[in-house]
């Protein structure tokens, strides 16, 4: 690791303004950041301490949503009762993400913040497209976990458990700082990196994530997020599926469906959800929406298992929803 | 009296004869039926409080006053030539102490002198390039940045198909053929055995390279008092480490002492010196201070050894009713860089079924990777996940139980050497864990538990290995003038439990609650010379000398107590650490003998007898998996692996089945999760670190069921036992495949088995 300063921001305006100088970095529960820095992936050389910002660490129940602070660490948010009742599918999510130990440390932030797990990205030795170098490694090289939609300069998929499932709730974003404000659709908020904004969201450098939304319109227990992994815990997936459904009597109203571990970020599949659209749920079309939702993938050398793996936990997820409904 | 004796030593699956010391008469061994106190119980960790509580000092702890630290600069490229390197701008840096390199470090031949401490030509990425030596780890990782290294990229190769290409790069002038020629075995005519059979099946079986992950990774601190040295090193084998060192610094042996009390894993990969206890001792020596060097992750997983990759083919013929006429085994296997020894994988079938036609062929091949060292049961592992996976294909071809067919072939004598065996409990650990699994009942099992998606699936394995131990190793026990013993041997504890088994034997012998018996271990300085802690062969080696030693100890300490008491010597005896006048029934503290005697001190003397000639020494064991395969996502989980082993007499219950349930999850881990991951156009290691390199964890546990045939061994040693280390880990990965492939109705060939190959082969359907 690299030596740095270490300031403590005192409010969200500060952090702003620390921000802005070059060569600074946020740093909330540290549990990516650090892995980063003892990497020398990267060397800040000003760290600006989030968790002395009082007000931004809060899980709010308001009549039309909950309101989550961005220093809300994951195990807050997976043990708060309205989360568990109204929220299952972002309680699932959050108990296969990492070890309870990260999830400890690790805040909502920089859960969704977070740097991708490409190992060319996170090889000391490889100076790869997204950490500004010339190309990305991965197209020709061990691209067994890498992407199969959206495929652009950089093939690494985004890493988040939470990001698939507060979009599948239609979570919003809210953001302080200087290049982006205010607030967004959390779907929004996830780019593919471009050649001038090289990472996977729309924040700025002296950007700050503080506070998702997640409004009330989904009924409980309509949800489920499914993870594939390589062993039983404490894996980024392979491939995740989000499946939210509101049902009006038998039939599914509105469909929410989104991948992860299958782009640079989290992929919502619209076609398959717009085939359930007032469908009552069989085996039948389960697997064809499953279908649906990776007609549109492109498998590199490694990474063919892919698409029936995301296709296979779309059908599992509606078939398991439609277990708990009855 | 000493006695030089010549005898065969088997160690990691190969023969050597070697002349040894023997000191005294050994002891006849303990009989069958003996009656114990305290051998075969359940024996909590003597040390287990230290353990638990931090106390106890591994070598990552040991801070000195003024220590100063290491760090090693690696090639980032697969082979290269140092042309020049500038340390100028490193030394400059403040905090730097000193930077190691090739123009002024002294020139030492290092791995069987294929390369040298620091070399100029450079092998794989990963290799040593420098060491810096500064006050903080920050600032030696800041100077590493700073040295400037003019690197002539070479030609390299990875494959080790392509290395035996003509015109391949060649890893070492010596080419990259290990010993220039394959190992070749054969006993009878291959060619009439196949023309014997009636049935023959195929198959080529590929296994990755698995990377230790020790908890506690490789490293050292040296320190200088005048002209003597004093490494700690994470060792398995504290005398290999001091004479290494000794003759790298060209010192008198008793100048090198090398420490060692806990030790967080091994496995194998810390069986010899490593160039971290070069450096640092070259450093010290250098700053006159100490110099701690201690690898991180990163580097562990790139430079202190794995488990080579295997392309294996194999050929099997037999009869229609099971009897094996013929085994060919070619095994190609990828050694890295450098090597200790070949690593070749076929030793199981030479060894585990009787078959009079056999023949096979080791092709061990450098290539410009991590080096190989021994992991675990080096060879069995993955030479057993081939053969086995073989007669289970041969069992469904002919239409038999797998387990019937692997009883048809029961080797009652050794067929490699047609000796006979010491003991053989492999039929009785069949016959146990076929019980423990209801083996009989799988299928209706199978039917009974499958679905659409999770498929069921039974699968077993067997286990050969050796694991006699041997001399020599020699051990001392001293009782104190308080009536406390103490067991003194140069052995170490690498985290097996040596110390509390071998306060078990001492304990028994002198007739002491353990509670009074403390084992001192792991320094070069103090102990008397043992082994190394690999091969299975610790107990096995270290115990029969403490046994001996505790027994001379007693016998002193009963004439001494004789003397002193003025009671016959027929009418004392010791027990529970008092002695007992069997006559009177009187009980007398031991402490009484010694408070007339100024201090004495008993000091009782043992030796390791030599191995028993014409017998072969082995280890058997069966292990049983069920595994569900999710055919939606690929994932393999084990619901249950039964285990039962024969390794002579348990000594510990306990710390046996830890043992085998440590030894099961390394192998499920082997079997379905852990692979070294590198990319072919720069030969970098991908997934260096514990989140990538996928250890199974908690979760991943399956029901574990453990048993032990306890089958005191009368002629191995004078204790009965035989080593437990390394057998259990030998059939997890083919017990768990042949299950697999009993799920899916189809096999796959190449571990692990992971996700994307099981969809891939579902797909493929």
């Amino acid at each position: 690791m690299k030596n740095f300063q270490y300031v403590n921001a005192p409010d969200v305006e500060d952090a702003v303004s620390l921000l802005q100088e070059p060569g600074t970095k946020a740093v909330a529960g540290g549990t990516d950041l650090l892995t980063e820095l003892k990497e020398r992936i990267k060397m800040p050389e000003i760290l600006v301490n989030l968790k002395t910002i009082s007000d931004m660490k809060y899980i709010r129940e308001e009549k039309d949503d909950l309101r989550i602070g961005a220093l809300a660490t994951l195990s807050e948010i997976e043990l708060h009762r309205m989360v568990r009742e109204r929220f299952p599918i972002l309680k699932e999510a959050i108990s296969v993400t990492a070890t309870p130990q990260l999830r400890n440390a690790a805040t909502l932030g920089g859960n969704l913040c977070q740097s991708v797990r490409c190992w060319y990205y996170r090889h000391p030795d490889v100076k790869c497209w997204l950490k500004d170098g010339d190309m990305c490694y991965a197209e020709d090289g061990v691209n067994s976990r890498h992407a199969i939609f959206g495929n652009s300069t950089c093939i690494a998929v985004h890493p988040s458990d939470l990001a698939p499932a507060l979009i599948a709730l239609d979570a919003r974003i809210r953001i302080a700082g200087s290049e982006v404000e205010g607030e967004l659709l959390l779907e929004e908020f996830f780019t593919l990196p471009t050649e001038t904004h090289r990472q996977s969201t729309l924040l700025g450098a002296a950007d700050l994530v503080t506070e998702v939304i997640i409004p009330h319109r989904f009924g409980p227990s309509n949800g489920v997020y499914l993870k594939a992994m390589e062993r039983a815990t404490w894996s980024f997936m392979l491939v995740s599926a989000a499946v939210q459904l509101e049902w009006k009597g038998d039939r599914v109203r509105e469909a929410r469906i989104v991948l992860g571990g299958v782009a640079g970020k989290p992929w919502r599949v619209r076609e398959a959800e717009a085939m359930l659209q007032g469908q009552t749920l069989s085996e039948g079309l389960a697997q064809s929406v499953g279908e649906a939702a990776v007609a549109n993938a492109k498998a590199l050398k490694h990474n063919a298992y892919k698409i029936p793996l995301a296709r296979n936990l779309v059908k599992r997820g509606l078939l398991e929803l439609t277990r708990r409904k009855a | 009296m000493a006695r030089v004796v010549k005898t065969q030593v088997e160690f990691e699956g190969r023969f050597y004869d070697e002349y040894v010391v023997i000191e005294g008469e050994d002891l006849p061994a303990w009989r069958a039926d003996e009656k114990f106190s305290i051998v075969g119980q359940s024996q909590t960790r003597i040390d287990g409080v230290e353990r638990v509580t931090g106390a106890a000092k591994f070598t990552h702890d040991i801070q000195l006053p003024g220590m100063l630290y290491g760090k090693i600069l690696r090639s980032p490229h697969p082979h290269a030539r140092i042309k020049s390197i500038d340390t100028k701008r490193a030394e400059r840096l403040p905090g730097v102490r000193a930077v190691l390199h090739y123009q002024n470090a002294p020139k030492i031949p290092w791995r069987m002198g294929l390369t040298l401490l620091f070399d100029q030509t450079l092998r794989y990425a990963g290799d040593e390039v420098a060491c810096v030596i500064a006050d903080d780890e920050e600032i030696c990782e800041d100077a590493l940045d700073l040295i400037e290294v003019n690197y002539e990229v070479l030609p390299f190769v990875l494959d080790p198909v392509k290395a035996l290409e003509p015109g391949a790069p060649k890893v070492h002038d010596s080419g990259n053929l290990f010993q220039g020629a394959p190992e070749i075995y054969e006993r009878g005519e291959i060619e009439k055995g196949f023309a014997e059979a009636d049935v023959i099946v195929e198959g080529t079986f590929r296994t990755q390279v698995a990377l230790h992950n020790c908890m506690e990774t490789h490293g050292s601190v040296a320190t200088w008092e005048g002209e003597s040295l004093t490494i700690w090193d994470s060792t398995q084998h504290i005398f290999g480490v001091r004479d290494t060192v000794a003759q790298a610094l060209k010192l008198p042996k008793h100048k090198v002492r090398v420490r060692k009390q806990y030790m967080g894993g091994g496995f194998g990969s810390k069986n010899s010196a490593g160039k971290y206890a070069v450096m640092a001792a070259l450093a010290a020596k250098m700053t006159g201070r100490p110099v701690r060097v201690v690898l991180d992750r990163h580097e562990e997983n790139l430079a202190a050894g794995n488990r080579p990759s295997s392309i294996q083919t194999l050929k099997v013929g037999a009869k229609r009713d099971g009897a094996l006429t013929a085994i060919y085994h070619k095994s190609i296997v990828n050694l890295g860089a450098y090597t200790a020894w070949g690593g070749g994988t076929t030793g199981p079938t030479r060894r585990l079924y009787v078959c009079p036609h056999i023949k096979t062929e080791d092709v061990c091949v450098f290539t410009n990777l991590g080096p190989f060292s021994a992991f675990r049961a080096p060879g069995y592992v993955e030479g057993t996940f081939a053969l086995e996976s073989m007669i289970d294909e041969l069992a469904q071809k002919l239409n038999l139980d797998s387990l019937e067919l692997r009883l048809r072939n029961y080797a009652e004598i050794d067929p490699a050497t047609g000796w006979p065996y010491t003991t053989k409990g492999l039929r009785q650990a069949y016959h146990r864990g076929a019980t423990l699994i209801d083996w009989q009942k799988r299928t209706a099992l199978k039917e009974k538990d499958s679905t659409d998606t999770k498929k069921i699936g039974f699968g077993m394995a067997s286990q050969i290995w050796g694991g006699s131990g041997g001399p020599p190793a020699y051990a001392l026990v001293k009782i104190n003038p308080d009536g406390t013993a103490v067991v003194i041997t140069g052995t170490q504890d690498i985290g097996t439990g040596t110390k509390t088994a071998l306060a078990q034997v001492a304990a028994e012998t002198l007739h002491f609650p353990i509670s009074l018996v403390k084992v001192e271990l792991g320094d070069t300085q103090l102990g008397v010379y043992s082994p190394l802690s690999a091969g299975s062969m610790t107990l096995a080696s270290v115990g029969p000398a403490v046994r001996v030693a505790a027994e001379d100890a007693r016998k002193q300490l009963m004439d001494v107590a004789s003397q002193t008491l003025e009671m016959p010597l027929d009418e004392l005896e010791i027990d529970r650490g008092e002695f007992l006048n069997t006559r009177t029934r009187e009980r007398i503290a031991i402490k009484t003998i010694f408070e007339k005697l100024q201090n004495f001190m008993i000091i009782g003397r043992g030796a390791r007898g030599p191995n028993p000639e014409k017998k072969s020494v082995n280890t058997f064991g069966a292990q049983f998996a069920q595994v569900e395969v999710d055919t939606e996502t690929g994932r393999v989980s084990v619901q249950k692996i039964v285990a039962v082993h024969e390794s002579g007499r348990v000594i510990n219950p306990l710390a046996i089945s830890s043992q085998l349930e440590g030894g099961i999850i390394q192998g499920l881990g082997f079997a379905l999760t852990e692979q070294r991951i590198v990319d072919e156009r720069f030969g970098l290691v991908l997934n260096g670190n514990l989140e990538m390199y996928k250890v199974p964890t908690a979760q991943d546990v399956p029901e574990i069921i453990t048993e032990m045939i306890d089958m005191p061994d009368p002629e191995v040693n004078n204790l009965g036992v035989k080593g437990v280390g390394e057998p259990p880990i030998i059939p997890t990965a083919g017990a768990i495949a042949n299950a697999v492939a009993d799920a899916l109705g189809r096999r796959i060939c190449e571990l692990p088995l992971t996700p994307d190959r099981i969809l891939k082969a579902l797909e493929s359907q």
